[in-house]
Order: C-alpha cells, then structure tokens, then sequence
C-alpha cells in the first residue's frame, strides 16, 4: 500500500508541476491582453497606404492598446484602403473627430494604427467613420530619401571595366550592383586585397551604353534598404572627360557600419538627411557594437 | 506472416496496419468508461510515462533553449536584433521544437517501455491470465497506458517549455548580456495565448500523445510474444512514433496557424 | 448399454464436449472430440506433444472457438455466451498457466487479490483475510511481500494456485503443472491439487505429460492423438487395454502411432540414391 501511495504522491506532484509549468508559460510569456476576447465595436477609417499593417494588429491610445485590426480591404473603385477596427467596448469615449496614423513599433517592429485624439464632444459610436487618417510612410522611401538607392540591374551587352580602390568593402561581394542615381549600371567583378597599398581593390563592369560618366566621378559602397546588401553607387563628377576601359574612380568613400547610420538617422532626424550622405567618411573608426 | 507481408503490395500492407491500428483505437476508446474503475492503475501508469520521464525532459528542454539562445543571439546580432532573442526562444519552443522534441524523446523514454512491458505481458501469458481472471486487459492495462500518455505529454511539453525558456533566458540575459527587461518584454508582446500556447503547444502535444500511445500500446499488444517479436515491436514503436509526429507536425502546423 | 452409460457420465459432467471440430493454420487440431469431465474428480488430459491440450483448455474458457462443435460448461455453451456472461462464467473458472502468469508489477499478497479488487468491493480487512488464508493453503503466507522475480518456480506456481483459488471456482484448470520443478516441489503441488479438490470439493482438469504424477493424483484419464479421444479410463485399467496408442505413449517407446519420423518425402530419394533422379 505504502508503494502505491508514492505512485500516487509522485504523479500528483507531476500533474502539479506540469499545470503549474503550463500556468507560469499562459500568464508570464505571453500577454493576455493580446488575446481578444469581450465585447467590441467597429469603426471604419480609410488609408491611401497601410503598408505592412496586418489584421490583429494593435489599435492603441497613447500607447496603450485599446483594440485590433478586424479586417483591411480594398474600397471598391478606388485606391484606398478601408481598414475596419475594433475596439474594446470600455474605450467608449474615443472622440468622433480623432486622427488615425499608422506607425511601426521600432524600427523593424510591426505595424499598428495609432489614435490621436481630437477635441469633439460627440465619441464615436459602432459602425462610426474616422474621417481624419495618416497613411503610413514606407520605411523604403524613407530610406530612399536617405541612400538615394533603388532599380534594378540591367542586362548586359558591352561593357568595360573600370577599378577603385576602397579602405573598407564591408561586405561587398562580386555581383554585387554597381548603381548610378539609383540605377544598376554594371556590377562588381572582383573585390581583392591590394599587397602593396594595404587596401581592396574593387573591380567594376559597367554597361557599355553608360560611356558618358565623367572621369572624376566618385565611386561609394552603400547598403540597400535597412538590412540589405551592400553595393557600389557611382556620384557623377563635372570632368568632361569620360571613363574608360580600365580606368581608376580616384574618389572613393568606403563602406559605413549600418550602426552609425542608423545613430546618426535617429539623433539628426530625417529633415538632416542631406548631409548623412557625405559624412561617412572612410577613415572614421567603425562604430562600436 | 511477415514472410507473407512481404510479398504484399508495401502499399496495401501499411494501409492494413493503419486500418488495425485505427479499429484498436476504437476498442480503447471503447473500453475508456470500464477503465475508470481502474483509475489507480491510470495514476500508476501516469506515473511511469509521465514522471519518470521528467528528468529527461527537463535536461533536454534547458539544452534546447540554452542552444537557441545561443544561436539566436549570434544571428540577431547581425541584424542589431538581439532583443527579440526571447521572442524568438519563446515562439521556437512553443510552435515547434517544445512540442516535437518532447514528442520525440516521449516516443523513445515511454512509449518503447510501454510497448515492451505489454508484449512482455503477453508473452508471459499475463495478459491472458487477466482475460481468465474475468479482467478485460484492454480495459485494465492498454487503456490506462494511453490515457496515461495522452494526459502526460502536454504536461511534460509543457515543463519542457519552461525549461527551455529558462535556458534560453541564461545564456541569453546571464551569459551573453541580453537586458533582463527587453528578454521578457519582447516575449510577453510576441506571444499570443490562444495561437501559441493554446493552439501550438497543448494542442500539439495533445495529438502526439495520443498517437505515440496508440501505437506503442497496438505494438506491444499485437506482437508475436516471443522476444524477438517483442525487441522489432519496440523498434517499430521508435520509428513509427517518429514519421507519424514529424509528418502530423506538418499537417497540425498547416492546420492551426 | 451404452446409451445409459452415456445418460449418466452427462449428468454428473461438468464440462461436455461434443463433436469439436478446430483448425488452426490449416491444420485439423480436434476432429470431432467428445470429452465429459466429471464433477468433483479429477480428471487429466494427455497426449504427445503438439496434439492440442492447451487448445483444449482455452476452448473451455471461451478463449478460443472451434470451426464446428460444442463445448457446454456447468450447461452453458461457451460459444454462445455474451462477453458479460462469458466473464461470469471466468470469475468461477480458476486457471493455472504454464508459466504461472503473475502479474510482474505487483507482490505476491496484491497478486493473490487482484481477481478480489477487480471484481469485489470488499472492505480491505476482508481482502486480507481471504488472501492470507488461501497463501496459507499454499504454504506461502510467510511470502505474501515478495516481488514474483524473486520467487523459484515451484513458490511460483504455488502462489498462481492460490490467486486461481481467490474466489473458491468450481473449476479450475491446470495447464503443465509440473513441468520444470524438482522432485520436492512436483510433490508440494500434487499434495495441493489433491487435497484443493477434496477440500474445496471443486473439479479439476489436468494437462500433464508426467505418467507418475498423474498415476497418484487423477480419477479419470483421457488420451488424446490425432485430434481425438484414443483411450480413456482410470490410472490402474487404461494402460492396459491394448490400444497401439496407450502402448506406445504409457510404455514410451520412440515410434509407434505417433512416428519418429515427421513425414517426408521418400529418403532415399531425398539424397539422390535412386535410380533416375540424377
């Protein structure tokens, strides 16, 4: 009897541990108010762009979230979003003449539809419309504005091939695009130490119907998007004279850590962006991690 | 009989043993009231499958989740990300690898000792001796065991995911410098209730253990009692068990998400 | 003659077996077998190895069917039963395996009451006062907390004697008793299944290859080869009554009915001496 009790006391103790393991991973890993559970009304607000804004996401308040993305759907006819949200029957006091914006949490966070409020006196009601929206602004055009990046490659006929010496590639590779106002030009053929001047050589095809570049144009290495590759952007000089096969870009600006760029983007702010693209200059330690 | 099998269309012949391990499903559940009377043996059982099994559970899950937090720390920090590591840790175990590997170690630590006990049941006549006894064996020992297996697994999944968490909070937070705060908040934003726990975990280990019991019980009850017959059964449990987890997992993730 | 001989061995038969006709893997192991097994005696059942006795037993306990035929326990035909009825007919069925069959999980005293707890609520002062008198009966009482692994064979086939005896059947069915015990022991456990039937006054069906044993313990002996009843009677006048079949297996000798020889095909053949098979 005495052995049956362990068994028993043990199993016990099992089930304890396990419901006790399932209780801690429910209520400390996961936020219950994730879940969407109660009672809810629907507002509609119209987006010329929703860009990466998912159903479920969150509808917050300062903050604080007060709902989710019920449903987003194309407003027949029309290039615009209709995105329906729903929100907790406790916020009932959201005023009718509110801003709905959509921003990202974090840099790389998700998406949510963010409430400002305004100052009426009538709340919206079940079924009510936001009149008063703020698309969200694409991190890309952000970005763009920022790099000036963007094309695609295009195919190659004749081309010629031109070398730059760089004190940091970063992580160019062969292949990798060689841009000029944002448009593929040619592409990286070879990345190799130099012995003798202690530096990477990079060599370049560019597309024999780009003959016109000038020959003191300056050669950069850039990274596309936020966590993208990195490729070479040619900024056109004023020399009449153009490149040619087997010339040297003599002005080079080396790769930047996507830290300091994103340090600098976030301390200047956007309206700074002019002049986030002359400044990192290559012999600038590279940030620390 | 096997010798014969072989002959057979491979096709027909594991659509045969799906079909009888199907209607033996029928039988246990059909014997699941007249096992209540035999709860103790329920506990007993539970006690075999489910607590003797902590250990290992527990050493696995922490080396699991101490492994992602490791890996994950080094691919995030590319990205600058290394604040999501528990997000990442925490939605890993709970949709996959808490689920499957404890499916799978379950598979190799209960369902093999359950196959063999009850093919050495029979091949010491115990499991006929009960039907002399007047004691139905499907009621009194093959029920209780999958009952035991199905109660089991998502509690261990569960201590699993603890486990595992906890693992990757170490390395993470205490070995690698991952801020205390960011680690648990970035997993309470991440982490849905009903989709990952609910849906992911329990759901998932719910349909592993009542597959890894079925067929370690219909293996060791249809054995040849001899054994050899008893050492092919356990194998088969192992092996079985694995296909039809990995391959459910697919489904069930098809499924549910 | 016969026919009131008939009338009367039916009347006080436990056990009646008419006609059973069973094939298994397409072999014929009972061809029309008629068998009554008294009350109150004991009765064994021998016959060469491989002729079908365990068989036998698991059809009088519903375990196993025959193809045609009727096997009638205590008037019920077994076939017929419902499962419920078949189990109630069990609970008064006592039955020793070859190999004793304990249940590995638990001691000898929860051995012993298991049929008690499955099917009784009895209060458990109860419980221990029936399994304690019955591994008295056995001589075992003093072993009630060993595991069976750490039992020899003969405590073994003892203690499954007394789980058989739990619930006082009016049956019980001993499959090989002595195979596998020492001299002392084959004595301890025929001295039991004596004195159990003439205590109990239960009825008792052997299957045994030991003559000896057999000769000092049954009432009634059949025979059994080929699927049939070849020889019956007590221990003194069987073996006597000229039958090739009671000679051969009662005087063992190596050939007879039963051949030395499994059949094949022709020897000489077989190894390429005659003529025309090279």
């Amino acid at each position: 009897m005495s052995q049956r009790k362990s068994y028993a006391a043990g199993t016990g103790l099992f089930i304890v541990l396990g419901f006790a393991a399932l209780v801690y991973l429910a209520t400390q890993t996961t936020s219950v108010v994730n879940s969407h559970q109660g009672a809810s009304y629907t507002v509609e607000a119209q987006f010329a762009n929703v860009g990466q804004l998912k159903e479920r996401a969150p509808v917050k308040v300062a903050g604080v979230r007060v709902g989710q993305v019920q449903s987003i759907t194309l407003l027949p006819g029309k290039d615009v979003a209709q995105v329906r949200l729903s929100i907790d029957r406790k916020f009932d006091q959201v005023p009718a003449d509110s801003t709905a914006v959509i921003y990202t949490s974090g840099l790389l966070g998700d998406q949510y539809v963010g409430l400002q409020f305004g100052n009426a006196k009538s709340y919206l009601a079940d079924g009510g419309h936001l009149v008063l929206t703020k698309s969200t602004q694409p991190l890309e055009e952000m970005l763009g504005k920022f790099f000036g990046a963007g094309g695609t490659a295009d195919a190659f006929g004749g081309s010629y091939k031109v070398n730059a010496h760089f004190t940091n590639v970063g992580t160019l590779s062969v292949g990798a695009p060689v841009r000029m106002a944002g448009v593929a030009i040619g592409s990286v053929s070879d990345v190799k130490a130099d012995p003798v001047k202690l530096d990477a050589t990079v060599t370049m095809l560019i597309n024999g119907k780009y003959n016109q570049i000038p020959d003191d144009s300056a050669a950069a290495i850039f990274t596309s998007g936020l966590i993208g590759s990195q490729y070479v952007a040619i900024q056109p000089g004023g020399s009449p004279n153009s490149l040619k096969d087997g010339d040297q870009l003599v002005l080079t600006q080396s790769a930047m850590q996507l830290e300091d760029l994103i340090g600098k983007f976030l301390v200047n702010g956007s309206s700074s962006g002019n002049n986030a693209g002359g400044n990192g200059s290559s012999n600038q330690p590279a940030g620390k991690h | 009989m096997s010798a014969r099998l072989g002959h057979e269309n491979v096709v027909i012949g594991s659509l045969a043993q799906i079909g009888r391990c199907g209607l033996f499903l029928l039988r246990i559940l059909s014997a699941v009231p007249r096992s209540f009377q035999h709860v103790r043996e329920t506990v007993r059982q539970l006690w075999f499958v489910g607590a003797m099994s902590l250990t290992i559970i527990m050493t696995c899950g922490l080396f699991i989740g101490m492994v992602l937090g490791l890996q994950l720390y080094h691919v995030l920090s590319i990205f600058g990300g290394t604040s999501a590591t528990g997000s990442v840790v925490a939605l890993a175990v709970y949709r996959e690898l808490g689920p499957v590997v404890t499916a799978l170690l379950f598979a190799g630590r209960a369902g093999t000792s359950v196959t063999a006990e009850i093919g050495l049941m029979r091949a010491t006549d115990q499991i006929a001796a009960m039907e002399m006894m007047a004691v139905d064996p499907i009621a009194y020992v093959v029920a209780p065991r999958f009952l035991a297996g199905l109660i089991a697994m998502p509690l261990l999944c569960c201590v699993f995911c603890g486990l595992s968490i906890f693992g990757g909070h170490l390395v993470a937070v205490d070995w690698l410098g991952v801020d205390n705060g960011t680690f648990w908040s970035n997993m309470t934003a991440n982490v849905n209730v009903w989709d990952d726990v609910i849906n992911g975990l329990i759901w998932k280990s719910l349909v592993f253990g009542a597959v890894i019991s079925l067929i370690a019980v219909f293996q060791g009850y249809t054995t040849p009692p001899t054994s050899e017959g008893v050492a092919y059964a356990t194998t088969r449990t192992v092996v079985a068990s694995s296909i039809a987890i990995l391959a459910l997992d697919f489904v069930l993730t098809a499924f549910l998400m | 003659m016969i026919d009131t001989v008939q009338a009367q061995t039916e009347d006080r038969a436990l056990v009646r077996v008419r006609g059973l006709t069973t094939r298994l893997n397409g072999k014929t192991v009972f061809d029309q077998l008629d068998l009554d097994i008294p009350r109150g005696k004991v009765t064994a059942i021998m016959g060469p190895s491989g002729t079908g006795k365990t068989t036998l037993l698991k059809h009088i306990t519903g375990q196993m069917f025959g193809n045609a035929g009727e096997v009638w326990v205590d008037g019920q035909n077994v076939a017929e039963l419902s499962r419920d009825a078949l189990f109630g007919l069990r609970e008064r069925i006592g039955y020793l395996f070859q190999n004793s069959a304990l249940l590995t999980d638990f001691d000898v005293f929860e051995n012993v009451a298991f049929p008690l707890r499955q099917h009784t609520r009895l209060p458990e002062v109860l419980i221990r006062n029936i399994v304690l008198t019955k591994l008295q009966a056995v001589g075992l009482r003093g072993a009630a907390s060993l595991m069976p692994s750490e039992l020899s064979g003969g405590m073994a086939r003892r203690v499954a004697l007394a789980r058989a005896i739990v619930f006082d059947p009016m049956l019980i069915l001993y499959d090989e008793p002595f195979v596998g015990l020492d001299p002392i022991a084959l004595n301890q456990v025929l001295k039991l299944i004596r004195t159990l039937n003439e205590t109990l006054g239960l009825t008792s069906v052997l299957v045994a290859h030991e003559l000896e044993a057999i000769k000092q313990v049954a009432d009634v002996i059949y025979l059994i080869a080929n699927g049939k009843v070849v020889a019956q009677g007590d221990p003194k006048t069987i073996a006597g009554n000229g039958s090739p079949w009671t000679r051969q297996f009662f005087g063992g000798e190596a050939d007879g009915p039963v051949p030395f020889q499994y059949p094949a095909d022709d020897y000489a053949e077989a190894l390429g001496f005659k003529q025309g098979a090279v």
